[in-house]
């Protein structure tokens, strides 16, 4: 026997009529703050407020101490001098994959596996990935982001998601890997289709944000804007066109709490463990591929192939074509390669907003693969029309505010 | 609460008026319609659009909070309000401390590591952002809220607690 969604909630109430007795109830502090995190007229405020400190020590640990204070000046101060003097035989193809460029003066200059690749991994992303799992660790963990998830609700059913669907959005910040495994907890086919299909296209994960900042630092709130209408935009349309439901959801909101330094503690290692382990290798392998396609000829080979492509339509030098090779393989490493690239801003933040949103990098893809080959090739499919429909108004917009 | 009731709310509605009108003013100037003001310590502008921006806004919120609890200041729910809008403000202070500190730990261009005492205490000389100057004020109304607590536990020892909507 089936019962409506209506009835339902009516035996609900008539069950509660008889079973639940109410007395007077004294309000804490603690309730009175929960209440006015999820009430959209204070709730909003409190969010910026939230995400200000969240990305402001973001950039000013990761960024400013850690990166530009130290380890840009360890890196290209000390460690790619020393690898050029010791490296035996710059002209040789072992020099130009391990080492880079001999002239190169910067590690994001040199594209070597042991000068870029070291560089981006442990001085750029790792801190990075270090604050960024800290602080969502510490908004989780205090109650704060099912506060997010009811606050977001409505918004996000516009979109045919619920207010659960910030968790894998927010995760994704961090990775796309295991923000892919979050949207399991969306309730149907539909939702979880466009969830993954947004990640894949316009959640920048924080290896990407990392370098971003260091590398690109004022193209960065433009690309994050692009991101985020793109996100709105094509989500409101994929809610429109992909048969389903979305249905509501009862979000169980838990009361403020101090986050446990042991919890927070384990958390952070397991997470920075799992990027030191999956990601650190990728971004080596890809930057042995990436010179290997280069000295093979296949990269200049490509990007002929592509000119009229990334010239016309996307309004971006022909030579992006190699960074958005190696973004398949790292989006981090690919932005750090485009930042070597002589290019106007426009033309930049268009090739950021590109290696964002082309293709989700192979970690990402493997998880989409273990979602189910259906889902995944319908998602390649929306992201292949996506890219050239939004690399295209990019550009437009860019030639009509006579910028491009 | 009652004994610091009326000074209490006094306090929270100048706090939050000063604080919208400093979120306000700094985005005003951002907007061009102002140059940069520097009113002793106070500076009102900047050059970094995320932290003066946005950092601003949050500021400005967070005044526009104060205000709308201060006026019922004795009750939990308008209490409630005030510390919101303050632990905005603390929120962008804060960061901008942190972020302070960040910068000035490193040498800069300097051949060594690390910053001198001397390079590093001289950064955090005045002007400051107006969250910065408006923190130590702010602190008051973390200790209404201690006020606050010891007033409400004597009156459930002497049994004397008011309405269950107060503190």
């Amino acid at each position: 026997m089936s019962i409506s969604p209506s009835r339902r909630w009516e035996l609900v109430d008539c069950i509660a009529r008889r079973t639940v007795s109410a007395g007077a109830c004294r309000p804490t502090l603690g309730g009175v703050l929960g209440e006015l995190t999820v009430k959209p007229l204070t709730g909003i405020p409190t969010a910026l407020a939230v995400l200000y400190a969240f990305w402001s020590v973001f950039g000013s640990f990761a960024g400013a101490l850690v990166t530009d204070g130290f380890m840009v000046r360890i890196f290209d101060g000390y460690w790619l001098p020393w690898m050029q003097a010791v490296w035996p035989d710059p002209g040789s193809v072992h020099y130009f994959l391990f080492v880079g460029d001999p002239a190169a003066e910067t590690c994001f200059e040199a594209f070597g596996m042991l000068t870029s690749g070291l560089f981006v991994s442990f001085g750029v992303v790792l801190p990075a990935i270090l604050v960024f799992y800290l602080m969502m660790t510490l908004l989780e963990d205090s109650g704060y982001l099912p506060r997010l998830a009811v606050l977001m609700d409505t918004l996000l059913h516009k979109i045919g998601l619920h207010g659960y669907a910030i968790v894998p959005a927010i995760l994704g910040l961090g990775c796309n890997v295991p923000a892919v495994t979050a949207t399991r907890t969306l309730e149907t086919k539909k939702q979880r289709f466009i969830m993954m299909t947004l990640l894949a296209l316009f959640i920048p994960c924080g290896a990407q944000l990392g370098i971003m900042l260091q590398a690109v630092p004022d193209t960065v709130g433009w690309v994050l804007l692009y991101l985020l209408i793109g996100f709105v935009v094509f989500g409101f349309a994929l809610s429109r066109v992909i048969p389903g439901s979305n249905p509501e959801i009862l979000i169980d909101v838990p009361p403020y709490r101090w986050p446990q330094r042991t919890n927070v503690a384990k958390k952070l290692w397991n997470k920075t463990r799992g990027f030191l382990t999956n990601a650190v290798p990728f971004v080596m392998l890809g930057i042995l591929i990436v010179n290997v396609l280069y000295l093979t000829g296949f990269i200049g080979w490509l990007a002929d192939l592509a000119a009229p492509l990334f010239v016309t339509w996307f309004g971006v030098p022909k030579e992006t074509v190699g960074p958005l090779l190696a973004a398949f393989l790292r989006k981090d490493l690919a932005v750090a390669q485009l930042s070597t690239i002589p290019m106007t801003p426009y033309q930049m933040i268009t090739a950021v907003v590109l290696i964002s949103i082309y293709f989700p990098c192979v970690a990402t893809f493997a998880m989409m693969v273990r979602e189910g080959p259906r889902q995944l090739l319908a998602a390649m499919g929306v992201l292949a029309v996506v890219v050239i429909i939004y690399g295209g108004l990019i550009h437009a917009v860019g030639i009509l505010l006579g910028v491009a | 609460m009652k004994t610091c009731g009326r000074g209490a709310e006094i306090f929270a509605t100048a706090l939050g008026v000063v604080a919208m009108a400093c979120g306000a003013a700094n985005i005003l100037v951002w907007a061009g319609l102002y140059d940069g003001i520097e009113i002793g310590i106070l500076a009102i502008g900047g050059t970094d659009f995320f932290r003066w921006v946005w950092g601003s806004l949050v500021v400005a919120f967070g005044g526009v909070m104060m205000l709308s609890g201060a006026r019922n200041m004795h009750t939990v729910s308008s209490y409630g309000k005030v510390l919101l809008g303050t632990v905005m403000v603390w929120i962008v202070a804060v960061t901008d401390i942190l972020a302070l500190i960040c910068e000035s730990i490193p040498a800069g261009d300097e051949p060594q590591f690390f910053n001198s005492a001397a390079g590093f205490i001289g950064a955090f000389a005045p002007p400051y952002p107006p969250a910065v100057v408006l923190l130590p004020f702010t602190l008051a109304i973390a200790c209404f809220l201690y006020a606050g607590r010891g007033l409400t536990k004597a009156d459930e020892e002497t049994g004397q607690a008011g309405d269950a909507n107060h503190f």
